[in-house]
Parts: structure tokens; C-alpha cells; sequence
């Protein structure tokens, strides 16, 4: 197997608590005190029929809409493959259901809800609006959905098994299942950090195309590793990627404001990469489990813009940083997944 | 398939039993697992259904997991397949090598939301199933009962689940992301699942029918199953014997309906032709087609066209093992791959029960006699799922 690849993100598209459909945060961002935080959607009504933007739930518009804005962005209306990554899938229809199941017995139940309740519908969803009839899945796994979605893609485009892929990050969070995130502790009981949504769609390629926002270099992910596992997984990222530490201009984790969790990014960035500058993401776009992916996402921005915002790094900084060259992205998903993420800028 | 992957391994838990052996047995015997409900309590408990016969304390001393553990019936169950299949493939832990768990599951741990919902949004005595509730958390309790996993992942496409983990599965394999991929999918009953099957009107309250003129429906069953799956050098490396080949995979998209398919099997018809291309077959060279099968009037309709486009007048041995097993959907890829890998390695046709009359529309009739046509060399497992998600495996002979 080749261990050379040729791999873009050619577009990004995002609704999430920041302006939506735009890269605004990059310069104005949004800031949020409040524990909870849902997305800002943009005006449906201009982007679909009224019936359809009706009958659709939040997650399937925001989906269909950032999917359908990336394929006219890039001009691929058909992609050989569309994965998605969604922690809780469409979780507001199956509460509905739940909800009218649990409080008003089994005899009086109705189907819609029910069938747009499961995880697989945003990808089908995608796929029946654009008539694509490749490869379709869905990876339902915690804060490591989206970095299992983008893993799948990455592998098929190496081998060149497809030559294009719609990869998705797609999460709601409803006030019923942030109380209960809440009540485990994963959700709204830090001193800092707040509960976001997330939907954004990327178009990936195995060929450059104009105007393609960076490379995807490499993804590698290790469940539970001890410290050896873990840098082994990031050495075989960055060997498979023909790189070393050292191309590495900035690493990108998940710091959330929680405290367990962002101990232990602290101590997997003092032991892995000591000297490297820290980027951070959730300050702007919240707490979800597909959260990465717009973590990906903000990276991808940065790299095709050549400057990171003084607010995206982890420790204070005066001014923007002009140039990039590699990022690393790293996350963890409550200590268990974690997965490294490896992006260049299209020239490198 | 880009490299040759092996199958060295597999375990079942379904209404025939836990193990391939009861699984076999009940396949040979004509002994289907379906009866009325007997763990689930429902108001619905007018429709029969295949349960695995075991209540969840029961796996749970199986398992010799303690009793006041978190446990989910899903993840018991998944637990007891994996724990057969790494048994049969020789894996243990600390062998050095990289083992992947690759998971399908849709409802997770939905048997105890739907019984402490309230609980949850009113109090805090029933945090740990909050936190085991979601799919990737229903694989991760499998995995660490094991602790042997250094990659877990978990799909959801619905009734597809297990197969397209199976074929992730190999993909890992492949991309030399894993040396050892245990791959399937686990799904039990609950009264979400029934209650929206219920409601789209999709239930038989007589055994089911699979492609017969009178089907009425489907009866849900629950189980897991896991596939073994392991490369030639990994598989020279540790001396182990390989039992057949998965030579082909396919995933397509109907891209049709949310929960219907389309009336001439387009993804289906995909599915099944691009697995053929993958494996290097022609239609041919099947000589057993496991189908999906559900017994809906729509889906036997649908795959049964697909089926007829992809083997023109020369169908083989076709069956619906739901009968048998009900339709376990997460798991059922892997269920049926199972089943699949049994009739290849004992050269046998698992039959389709209760079938009676022909479907009008369709030239050939499910497979009723044991006896294939001729010795299997290569057997296609089709399963397909809402939202149009279509998968098709084919297992052959070394």
C-alpha cells in the first residue's frame, strides 16, 4: 500500500452558535456564558420548500443544508461516499417518541417521528436529496463519531476505493438530554464551557482541486492506550504521512473549560508535544460530541487562510499568526477513543 | 477485496440459542426461536417474537458480571457473542496484536431508558444507564469486559448495522489500521423499536413470511453476532487455522425512502452486483443467496426483483432465515452472516420456513430442501436497512 496520499478538503460548511454558513468566527466570534447554548439557524425558509423545512427536525435541515451548500461550493452533487458522524443522532424525534411512548402508554402512538429517529436517517436524508446511491454510513460513537467517519473516508480515498466523500459532523442537544448529559457530569457542571450543537458537512477528494481549504493527511485513532500506545499511534500518523514532529507548527485539542477533561489533554500535550503552540475550538463552538469536527473544521479555515486568530490559541497571545504550516489536531473522547488528526496547507 | 481477508472466528447469540452449535442444530432441525414474548414487557405482547431465551441476570452469571453492575440487555448479548468468537478464533489478550471492535447497534441501551426515562429527567438514582444509553457506549461495555480492544468503533445504519461493520471491519484490515477485526452488530427488543415498527403497521402477528404471497409482516427477534476477521500475514504470524474467506462487500444507498425501498430494488440491486465486483464473482459462481428477507410485503417485493435483475433466470438457493431468528436488525448482518458461514462450511441450505405460496410477481420461490444443487463454494448475505442503507457480503470456501 502506498504510504503517499493526496488528500483534500476541498469546502466546509457549518450551522452551529456561531454565525451560521459563514467564517465569521474567525474574526467576530461569539461568546457565550450560559451553560447551554443552541445553534443559530439561518432562515430556512429561504433554502427550502415550505413543506420540506416543516417537516424536516433541526438536525436533518441543518444537515441537508451544509451538505447541499458544500457540493455547490465544490461542484461534486454526487459523492462516491457520505458518512456521518453523530453522537446522539436524530435525539429530539427519538425524546418525542420516548416522551409520548413512556408518559401516554404504547396504544396511542403515531410512525413519524419514529422514522426519523434513527442515526442513519441524516446520511439517507443527504443521499435521497442528491440521489446518491454510493457508499452511506453512520458512526454512532460518543466524541469520537466524527473522527471514526473521517477515518472510514480517509482509508477509502487512500485506496482510492472512492474518489470523493461527504463527511459530516451532526449533533442537537435538546434541553431534555442536556439535563440528563448534565446529571453524568458530561455536559454543564464546569466553571467554564458550555453546551453547543453542531452541524458541518466537508467535501473530501483524492485529487487538489482550486480554491480547496487544506490536505488531510492522516487519521489515526487508539481506544484506552497507555502512553506507549498513544505515541505510537501518533508516530504511525506522522510516518504514514512521511512527516515528523517537527513539520507540526501548532496542535489543536478539545480543552472545554472541564476539568477532567482538560487535564488530561494537559498532560498528553506535556508528554507528546511539549513545545508545541496550543489551539483550542470549543471556546467558540461549545461542548457536543461531533464537536471535532468543527474543530477540523476551524483548523481547515486557518490553513487555507494562512493566519490563526490570537483568540484561538490556549494561552494569551497578542495578534493573529501569519503562516501555517502543519496542525495536529488531538482529541479524546472522555479519556477512552483518542484519535490524531493530521492537516497541511494544499502547497505542502 | 483489496487483500484477501479470512474469517478465523465467529459467536452467536440469537432465539436459537447462545453458540453456533445450538444455532446450527435448530437450522438442520427446522426449529425456528420464535414464541410469544417472554422478557419484554409490552402491551403488545400479541406479537410473537424471537427472544434470546435468557433473562438479563442470566447472562449476567453467564458472564460472571456482578449483579448490581450497569449492564444493558444489548450489551450482554454482544458481550456472549464476542466472547464465543474470540474462543473460537484463539485470541487472547496481550497477544501483541492489534484488535479492533467494530460494532453495529441502533437502539443501545434503550431497554432501560425506556423504563427509567422519568428518572432521568427528574432525578439523579439512575445516572449510569444516562450514561450507557447511547450506541457507543453499548460497545465500549463490551469491549472492556475484555480489555483486549485498541480500536472501537460503532456503526449505525439501521437493520444494515453488523454488515457494514463487518465490512468496515475489513476495510481496517486492509488499510493496516488493525491486525484483528472482530466485527457484527448486537440489537435486543425494546418497546421503542416494536412501538415504531408497530406504528408504520410492519408487524406479523403470525410467524412470518418471507417471500410468500400472503406475508403479512415481520416478527422482531434480538441477538448479536461477531466475525473474526484477520489478514493472511497476521494469520500465518499466530498459527491460526482460517475457517473461509469474506471475499466481497458492498454498500449502497437506495436513496429512495426513509423507511420503504424502492419497487425495483435499485440499491439493493447495487449492493448485491458490487459485491460480486468486489469479490471478482459472476452471478454464478453463488450458490446461496441468505436474503433479507423480512417478510414486509415491500421489502420482499423489492429485494426479490433485485435479486431476479442481478440472476436473471438462474437464481440460486434463496432463503429468509427470519423465520428462524425473527429480524434482529442491528445485528442481523452479522446473525445472518453466521448463518451464512454455517451453510458454506457444512454445505448446507438453510430453509425458508413457512413459506406456502408463490409470490406472483417473481419468477423463483424461496429454497425449502437442505440440499444444495450443487457443493457452496460461495454464499451472498444481502441486508438492507431504513433510509435505504444496503449491504451485501459474500463468505466462499478457502
Amino acid at each position: 500500500m502506498s504510504t503517499t496520499n493526496d488528500i483534500y478538503i476541498l469546502a466546509a460548511k457549518q450551522i452551529s452558535v456561531q454565525p451560521p454558513l459563514t467564517d465569521e468566527w474567525l474574526d467576530d466570534p461569539l461568546r457565550y456564558a450560559a451553560p447551554y447554548a443552541r445553534a443559530i439557524d439561518p432562515d430556512y425558509r429561504q433554502h427550502f420548500a415550505p413543506n420540506v423545512a416543516r417537516r424536516l427536525g433541526k438536525i436533518l435541515k441543518r444537515a441537508l443544508l451544509t451538505s447541499r451548500q458544500v457540493a455547490a461550493a465544490t461542484g461534486v452533487t454526487n459523492p462516491d461516499a457520505i458518512i456521518t458522524g453523530t453522537g446522539l443522532g436524530c435525539i429530539e424525534n427519538t425524546e418525542i417518541f420516548l416522551n409520548a411512548l413512556v408518559r401516554e402508554g404504547e396504544e396511542l402512538l403515531t410512525p413519524t417521528y419514529f422514522m426519523q429517529s434513527t442515526h442513519n436517517t441524516i446520511s439517507s436524508l443527504i443521499a435521497i436529496d442528491a440521489g446518491c446511491r454510493g457508499y452511506n454510513s453512520t458512526y454512532v460513537h460518543k466524541g469520537a463519531s466524527f473522527e471514526c467517519a473521517l477515518a472510514d473516508a480517509f482509508a477509502q480515498l487512500e485506496s482510492r476505493r472512492i474518489q470523493t466523500a461527504l463527511v459530516g459532523a451532526h449533533d442537537e442537544m435538546t434541553p431534555g438530554y442536556f439535563t440528563l448529559l448534565t446529571r453524568t457530569g458530561y455536559l454543564g457542571r464546569a466553571a467554564a464551557g458550555f453546551s453547543g450543537e453542531v452541524a458541518l458537512s466537508m467535501m473530501l477528494a483524492a485529487a487538489r482541486r482550486e480554491n480547496a481549504l487544506c490536505r488531510l493527511r492522516g487519521v489515526e485513532m487508539t481506544y484506552r492506550p497507555d502512553s506507549n500506545a498513544l505515541r505510537q499511534a501518533l508516530l504511525r500518523l506522522l510516518q504514514r504521512a512521511q512527516c515528523t514532529l517537527n513539520d507540526v507548527d501548532a496542535v489543536m485539542t478539545g480543552v472545554s473549560g472541564q476539568q477532567v477533561n482538560d487535564q488530561l489533554y494537559a498532560s498528553v500535550c506535556t508528554a507528546l508535544f511539549p513545545r508545541k503552540p496550543l489551539l483550542r475550538y470549543k471556546h467558540l463552538f461549545g461542548e457536543a460530541y461531533t464537536a471535532s469536527g468543527l474543530g477540523v473544521y476551524a483548523a481547515a479555515v486557518c490553513l487555507s487562510r494562512q493566519r490563526i486568530p490570537a483568540h484561538l490559541f490556549a494561552e494569551h497571545r497578542r495578534g493573529e499568526q501569519r503562516g501555517v504550516g502543519h496542525i495536529l489536531f488531538y482529541s479524546h473522547a472522555e479519556g477512552k477513543n483518542h484519535s490524531f488528526i493530521l492537516l497541511s496547507p494544499c502547497g505542502k | 477485496m483489496a487483500k484477501e481477508i479470512f474469517v478465523t472466528g465467529y459467536g452467536i447469540a440469537s432465539a436459537l440459542g447462545a453458540g453456533k452449535e445450538a444455532t446450527l442444530s435448530a437450522l438442520r432441525e427446522r426449529r425456528t426461536g420464535i414464541a410469544p414474548m417472554r422478557y419484554l414487557k409490552t402491551a403488545h405482547a400479541e406479537f410473537p417474537v424471537g427472544e434470546v431465551k435468557m433473562s438479563n441476570g442470566e447472562m449476567m452469571r453467564a458472564l460472571r458480571i456482578p449483579e448490581a453492575a450497569v449492564a444493558t440487555r444489548t450489551s450482554l448479548m454482544g458481550t456472549i457473542a464476542v466472547r464465543e468468537a474470540l474462543e473460537h478464533a484463539r485470541i487472547r489478550g496481550q497477544s501483541g496484536l492489534r484488535v479492533a471492535l467494530i460494532s453495529g447497534v441502533t437502539v443501545g441501551g434503550m431497554d432501560k431508558t425506556e423504563l427509567y426515562y422519568l428518572d432521568f429527567l427528574e432525578n439523579d438514582t439512575k445516572n449510569a444507564y444516562i450514561a450507557a444509553h447511547d450506541c457507543g457506549a453499548c460497545t465500549e461495555m463490551i469491549a472492556d469486559y475484555f480489555g483486549i480492544f485498541s480500536a472501537v468503533q460503532t456503526i449505525s445504519t439501521a437493520c444494515s448495522s453488523a454488515a457494514n461493520a463487518i465490512m468496515r471491519g475489513a476495510m481496517l484490515l486492509s488499510s493496516g489500521r488493525a491486525d484483528v477485526a472482530v466485527a457484527g452488530g448486537c440489537e435486543c427488543i425494546t418497546k421503542f423499536h416494536l412501538n415504531g415498527f408497530n406504528t408504520l403497521m410492519i408487524l406479523d402477528r403470525k410467524p412470518c413470511r418471507p417471500f410468500d404471497a400472503h406475508r403479512a409482516g415481520l416478527n422482531l427477534g434480538e441477538g448479536a453476532a461477531y466475525l473474526v476477521l484477520e489478514a493472511e500475514d497476521t494469520l500465518r504470524g499466530r498459527g491460526a487455522e482460517p475457517l473461509c474467506r469474506l471475499s466481497g462487500a458492498a454498500n449502497t444507498c437506495d436513496a429512495y425512502h426513509q423507511t420503504a425501498s424502492s419497487p425495483n430494488g435499485e440499491g439493493a440491486y447495487l449492493s448485491m452486483a458490487k459485491a460480486l465486483e468486489d469479490a471478482r464473482l459472476t452471478p454464478k459462481d453463488v450458490g446461496y443467496i441468505n436474503a433479507h428477507g423480512t417478510g414486509t410485503e415491500n421489502n420482499d417485493l423489492s429485494e426479490g426483483r433485485a435479486i431476479q435483475r442481478v440472476f436473471g433466470d438462474s437464481v440460486p438457493p434463496v432463503s429468509s432465515t427470519k423465520p428462524f431468528t425473527g429480524h434482529t436488525t442491528s445485528a442481523a448482518g452479522g446473525v445472518e452472516a453466521v448463518i451464512a458461514l454455517l451453510a458454506l462450511q457444512h454445505s448446507f441450505i438453510p430453509v425458508n420456513l413457512n413459506f406456502e405460496q408463490p409470490m406472483p410477481e417473481l419468477a423463483f420461490t424461496p429454497a425449502v430442501t437442505e440440499r444444495p444443487p450443487v457443493p457452496l463454494r460461495h454464499v451472498l448475505s444481502n441486508s438492507f436497512g431504513f433510509g435505504g442503507n444496503d449491504t451485501s457480503l459474500i463468505f466462499s470456501t478457502l
